[in-house]
């Protein structure tokens, strides 16, 4: 159960993200804890072969963000012991924060609490003249989320005051596909063309060369260009304005994730964008996660509680359920062999194995050809990094350590 | 075919972007005109537009501090062009706080104007951006159909009330019908000699009849000397145009002009033309037939 409250300079800031969140995904999840509130979205989809905005991220409150925060576990915990999570149409919170900007002068308190026996979420404004408005939003229930993704482990990082990128993306409307391509000497972000011949010939091509001194960090590993729909790091952009903080870009080579990241003492928000790979044939091999070479598990898991209503192999198949790590995947022949292809020296074949029990069912045995196979395959390797045989070396590395963290993973 | 120009004052910037602007509020796709002295935006939305023409003059050394074009040919030094005219102005829009804006007319695979600007940020150092911009190359056999249209001898030429005021009306007209009479008066006031104009605009149904009459506008012939023409102490003229067309172009006027006005041709066009400081606009509204 949570029950919090803040100023309203405070529920400003909170608003933003909502806002922020709303030109990004349909849904937002709210995993209230002892450290503080996480607003959590996912979007899945596919907007055709060549392009796909898919994006997950969080906004984080600590707990000291707020005027007082209290929460206690709830009497209702899933067999697991995890907490309820609690499942948000954006369309029903939205209009509750539409008119941010006059939070800061209209309202002196607001106060939300939960109630998991009712699912509801109860948002109270105490404005001025004596005047309190309630809301009251109800919720599902859903199985809880996380998101996880290693971007220290990055070989390309940027950090650079929003305002001044935001300038920049003035130059790309919101449903476009943006490559951003980095070398020590500069940044680049250019519209990224369809291979259509029809795209070519009727869209503007705008490019923006932006100088390292702009940046307050420009650490450049790996000369690399990524492309990804700028939808999501819009939205990134507006949060981050009400923050003042300066946001950094992790990313490395095309298919690998790019995160955008924003940290501060009293929240964090982490955007995870996809980005498309190169080469359509990569797709083919199967995939596996891109975990990080600290030991630790950089991973990014879903639990979706559709998934298992839809039994076959849809996209979001591509994410496991966190409760439920061991029934993951049955082992198939083909599996193994196509593993060890990929991930290349034999002494690790083994302890592939075991990784391949954290990792989502359909990602590594999907079999199964159907009409949407291609995409799902392409989407998958757009998010977690499709490896492909250049990349063993890159990975073999990192491999060596995984074998220790898959068992010290299942607690 | 070659074209290279360059804007380095940045008034001379905000004017071409502002009359870009215009351009694209009138029409989605434009032609450009490129000649040594002159640039053109030519609309001749002939087919869908019910026979509505725009053609926008500017003279080139009044913006570029460079400029240099050269034709298919020297007895056809003349460049025709063909876009989209919301992607120019767009390219503009980024460009408020350019250091200079260059524009090139390249062919990467295929041809396009390309815009680049060198900007300066926030932080105060600079940034390049570049846009490449499609276009279609007129050919020369189509160049008869984007001539400069004659401009026919008015019966009537008034000058035009207040914009912005003419667009509220005209606005709220457009509600009860698309049928619009476009009716100027002129009457010698032989003691005060001048000519004074009413400018009415009217929409009829079968239930209502609203006519707005805009009163006391000027003549531009007032100058002339009048002693040498015959001149009856009230001209009319009236012409049934479609109120869309009208409020189109309206809607387009950002700024005021410097100078506004209306000639009608009794039955067969209302031409608009307007003058913002040195760029010359004229709007071709034909009758309706």
């Amino acid at each position: 159960m949570l029950k919090c409250g803040m100023s309203g300079s405070q529920v400003k800031v909170f608003g933003k993200a909502i806002q922020a969140l709303s030109r990004v995904s349909d849904e937002l999840w709210l995993d209230p804890l002892e450290k503080g509130v996480t607003i959590l979205f996912f979007k899945l989809a596919l907007r055709s072969l060549n392009s796909s905005s898919s994006a997950c991220g969080y906004v984080l409150f600590s707990s000291v963000f707020f005027e007082h925060y209290q929460w206690s576990a709830s009497k209702e915990m899933n067999d697991d012991g995890r907490y309820l999570n609690c499942k948000l149409e954006m369309k029903s919170i939205l209009p509750i924060f539409r008119c941010v900007n006059s939070f800061e002068r209209n309202v002196e308190k607001c106060k939300i609490f939960t109630r998991s026996d009712k699912c509801k979420i109860v948002i109270q404004f105490f404005c001025r003249h004596g005047i309190k408005k309630t809301h009251n939003v109800c919720f599902q229930e859903s199985l809880p989320l996380e998101v996880n993704f290693e971007k220290k482990m990055c070989c390309n990082t940027l950090m650079i005051q929003p305002r001044l990128l935001a300038e920049a993306m003035v130059l790309f409307s919101s449903n476009q596909d943006v490559t951003l391509a980095v070398s020590p000497l500069n940044l680049c972000l250019k519209s990224a063309h369809g291979k259509s011949a029809a795209d070519l010939t009727n869209s503007v091509y705008s490019e923006i060369l932006v100088g390292p001194d702009e940046f307050d960090f420009f650490q450049v590993g790996l000369d690399t260009e990524v492309t990804f729909c700028c939808k999501e790091l819009k939205g990134m952009l507006i949060f981050s304005e009400a923050t003042h903080v300066p946001m950094s870009i992790h990313f490395d080579f095309p298919g690998k994730p790019l995160a955008l990241s924003i940290v501060d003492m009293l929240l964090e928000a982490n955007f995870i964008l996809a980005t498309l790979t190169d080469v359509p044939s990569r797709a083919r091999f199967p995939q596996s996660l891109c975990l990080s070479p600290a030991g630790k598990r950089s991973d990014w898991q879903q639990s979706n509680s559709k998934a298992g209503q839809r039994g076959t192999h849809p996209v979001p198949e591509c994410i496991s359920r966190k409760t439920t790590p061991k029934r993951l995947c049955p082992r198939r022949s083909p599996v193994k062999n196509s593993a060890a292809e990929v991930l290349g020296s034999p002494q690790l074949k083994k302890a592939n194995l075991d990784d391949i029990h954290e990792m989502p069912r359909s990602c590594v045995g999907d079999t199964e050809d159907g009409p949407n196979s291609f995409s799902r395959k392409k989407f998958s390797s757009m998010f977690f990094g499709a490896v492909s045989s250049d990349q063993q070396e890159h990975l073999n590395r990192p491999l060596a350590s995984l074998a220790m963290a898959s068992d010290s993973e299942d607690d | 075919m070659k074209f290279r120009a360059k804007i380095v004052d940045a008034a001379c910037l905000n004017h071409f972007t502002r009359v870009s602007n215009m351009i694209a509020k009138l029409a989605k796709i434009c032609t450009l005109r490129i000649s040594p002295e002159k640039l053109n935006f030519i609309l001749c939305d002939r087919l869908a537009g019910g026979g509505v023409s725009t053609w926008c003059e500017l003279e080139q050394e009044n913006f570029f501090s460079e400029f240099q074009m050269e034709g298919i040919s020297a007895e056809n030094n003349v460049i025709y062009l063909e876009l989209t005219s919301e992607n120019l102005s767009r390219a503009l829009k980024t460009a408020q706080n350019a250091r200079t804006l260059k524009f090139k007319l390249t062919n990467k695979h295929f041809p396009c104007l390309t815009v680049s600007v060198e900007l300066l940020s926030m932080s105060s150092s600079s940034r390049i951006v570049t846009h490449d911009i499609p276009l279609n190359v007129i050919p020369r056999k189509l160049w008869k159909d984007f001539q400069q249209p004659s401009v026919p001898e008015a019966e009537v030429s008034i000058y035009l009330p207040v914009l912005k005021t003419l667009k509220s009306v005209v606005e709220k007209m457009k509600n009860i019908s698309n049928h619009l009479t476009v009716f100027a008066i002129l009457i010698l006031q032989v003691i005060e000699a001048n000519l004074n104009g009413e400018l009415n605009l009217k929409i009829e149904t079968d239930l209502v009849c609203v006519t707005t009459h805009f009163k006391d506008l000027g003549n531009p012939s007032l100058a002339s000397d009048d002693a040498s023409r015959d001149r009856d102490p009230a001209e009319m003229a009236e012409v049934h145009v479609d109120i869309r067309k009208l409020l189109q172009f309206l809607v387009g006027q950002q700024v005021n002009p410097t100078r506004a006005l209306c000639n009608i041709v009794s039955g067969r066009v209302v031409h608009l033309d307007l003058l913002y400081e040195d760029v010359s606009l004229q709007y071709f509204i034909p009758a309706l037939a």
